[in-house]
């Protein structure tokens, strides 16, 4: 027990934790724990955590704590920590329905052109993984997710969109992500969600967390205007 | 009737405070004030809380009708500030009497220019912060015709000598020229760069127009990444130095998303953001080398005389009868 990581000053109000076991599965966990510590209920001078795959970030305040106190605390609680031990003891599971192609998905087509794949197989291979949410990236809290499995990676659009809708269905690289937000994205669209995903009305904003997981359902345009507006909930939840 | 300010030429202005600090951890900028001491000052001026929310003004003019009887201070960039037509002096206390027009023109130099009011606004928050989100689509903008409430309609005590400047209290205003130097802290990730990381402190670099709150981008001659291996998506600090592919150097500022696939070349100091807030499109920027521990004294500089400025305010205020801001409500939620 005892987890490895290494602590980089990035500025004087943040350090970067990095996981140095050189297990990626195991670097996620314990830079995600290390940032529930550093977060929940919260160490004074300390304003918040942005962990992502193998690194986390630590945003404080220099007028109340210090870089080499915040490193040591961050020292302490890797010591503490079971790198084996599970991210979330009762993951919840999130199903997210999906209208594929089309209008709602206008790069499905160019998808299945760079992965010489059909459209029906670049579906089928986004519906096949049950994903664990890695990380919530920008804008607004998207769930990071590893995959889906295809011959090719997806590359970015080569220009960016300046507007993506909300519940965007979106891959790049080797991640999938949905777009709680309307933003600008470099990312290929292949489908949508009618579900609302952000609510700013809760302290959480989106109702997932990393370590959480998610799979996506393949519904048609009837369905998609009957869930249109509900919000994401987790299985066994209230919408 | 609660008392509220009338916006009668909205510019391109926005209720704003120091920043959304728990929002990074679940995937939302920072924001707030781009120009942080000038924010504090100008509510410290007013006897506020320094996080109090305040108004931001980007470049253009603004105006507004206050209906009670109000204090503001105006700092960062420097501006005209007329109340009745009357000029009034910037990072001073100012007296408002209501149904006056208070009026910002004529911005000269620096980016951004803030209001502070006396007891603060009454806006709506997320995650205990005002700060406008533009990707979710959350702030108090000005807008033609939008009445923003205060949270104080008790009167501040109207000067009634009026154009006499009633206060010398002394302050340290920000550097708002056209040549900048931004001191920065090497990245974590300033090897991936090898040699040509000092290439950032060879030359000034040119702002560009396409920079904004999200970040500046700057022309010149750029630091290149020698190491070729795929960098995964990392939390990036406000500051952070990026070399992104195309022909500009990237410095995140308040808005930037928070986590990012470039290296880290370097990180703007606290006080350096504050500057680069101000810079204007063209504005010549040289980069400077620091240590840690060197902009943790440049911050603590600033912090004194921001605490010593409160000081003087407080005997001010004391001697004058006005009364203390409410403390700011907290908890999230509108």
């Amino acid at each position: 027990m005892s987890a490895q990581i290494v602590v980089q000053p990035t500025g004087e109000s943040a350090i970067r934790v990095v996981g140095s076991s050189g297990d990626r599965e195991a670097d996620w966990r314990v830079v995600h724990r290390i940032a529930r510590a550093m977060t929940v209920p919260g160490i004074a001078g300390v304003h918040t955590a942005i962990p992502t795959y193998e690194a986390v970030l630590i945003e404080i305040d220099p007028e109340r704590t210090t870089l080499a106190a915040v490193a040591a605390i961050a020292q302490a609680i890797a010591h503490e920590i079971d790198p084996d031990e599970p991210l979330l003891a009762e993951p919840r599971e999130f199903v997210v329905p999906v209208l594929y192609g089309g209008q709602f998905g206008p790069d499905l087509t160019d998808v299945a052109a760079t992965t010489g794949l059909s459209e029906e197989a670049v579906i089928a291979a986004h519906l096949a993984p049950t994903y664990v949410i890695r990380c919530l990236g920008a804008p607004g809290g998207s769930p990071m997710l590893d995959g889906p499995e295809l011959p090719v990676t997806v590359p970015r659009l080569r220009s960016p969109r300046t507007h993506v809708p909300q519940g965007a269905v979106s891959l790049a690289g080797r991640q999938a992500t949905i777009t709680p937000t309307a933003a600008p994205g470099g990312w290929s669209l292949i489908g949508r969600t009618p579900l609302t995903v952000l609510d700013l009305d809760d302290e959480s904003l989106v109702p997932y967390r990393p370590g959480d997981v998610l799979r996506f359902e393949r519904i048609d345009e009837e369905q998609f205007s009957q869930l249109e507006g509900l919000r994401l909930a987790p299985l066994g939840a209230e919408r | 009737m609660s008392a509220e300010l009338r916006v009668s030429t909205p510019g391109r202005a926005a209720v704003t405070d120091l920043g959304r600090h728990r929002g990074p951890g679940v995937g939302l900028p920072v924001n707030g004030a781009l120009d942080q001491y000038s924010a504090r000052a100008a509510n410290i001026l007013v006897g506020n809380d320094e996080s109090a929310a305040l108004i931001e003004a980007l470049a253009f003019d603004i105006a507004f009708v206050p209906t009670a009887d109000i204090l503001i201070a105006v700092t960062g960039a420097d501006m005209v500030l007329t109340v009745d037509g009357a000029e009034r002096p910037m990072w001073e206390p100012v007296p408002v009497a209501a149904g006056q027009l208070v009026a910002l023109s004529d911005m000269v130099g620096g980016m951004r220019t803030y209001v502070a009011v006396h007891g603060s606004f009454d806006v709506p928050t997320l995650l205990d912060s005002c700060a406008p989100d533009p990707a979710v689509g959350f702030g108090t903008l000005f807008e033609a015709d939008a009445a923003i409430a205060l949270r104080q309609s008790t009167a501040a005590p109207v000067n009634p000598y009026f154009g006499l400047s009633l206060f010398n209290l002394g302050v340290d205003r920000p550097y708002l020229g056209d040549t900048a130097f931004i001191d920065v802290t090497d990245g974590p990730d300033i090897d991936e760069f090898a040699q040509t990381a000092d290439v950032l402190f060879d030359a000034p670099y040119a702002v560009s127009t396409r920079s904004n709150q999200v970040g500046l981008r700057l022309t010149g001659t750029l630091p290149r990444r020698e190491s070729t291996h795929e960098m995964i998506s990392r939390g990036v600090p406000v500051g952070a130095v990026e070399v992104p592919p195309g022909d500009e150097l990237l410095v995140l500022h308040r808005g930037r998303g928070v986590t990012a696939g470039y290296p880290v070349l370097a990180v703007v100091t606290s006080t350096s953001l504050d500057t680069l807030g101000q810079a204007r499109p063209e504005t010549a920027v040289t980069f400077r080398r620091v240590s840690l521990e060197q902009a943790a004294r440049d911050a603590r500089v600033w912090r004194e005389r921001l605490d010593a400025l409160r000081d003087r305010v407080a005997t001010v205020f004391a001697c004058l009868g006005v009364e203390a801001a409410a403390p700011a409500s907290s908890g999230a939620g509108s």
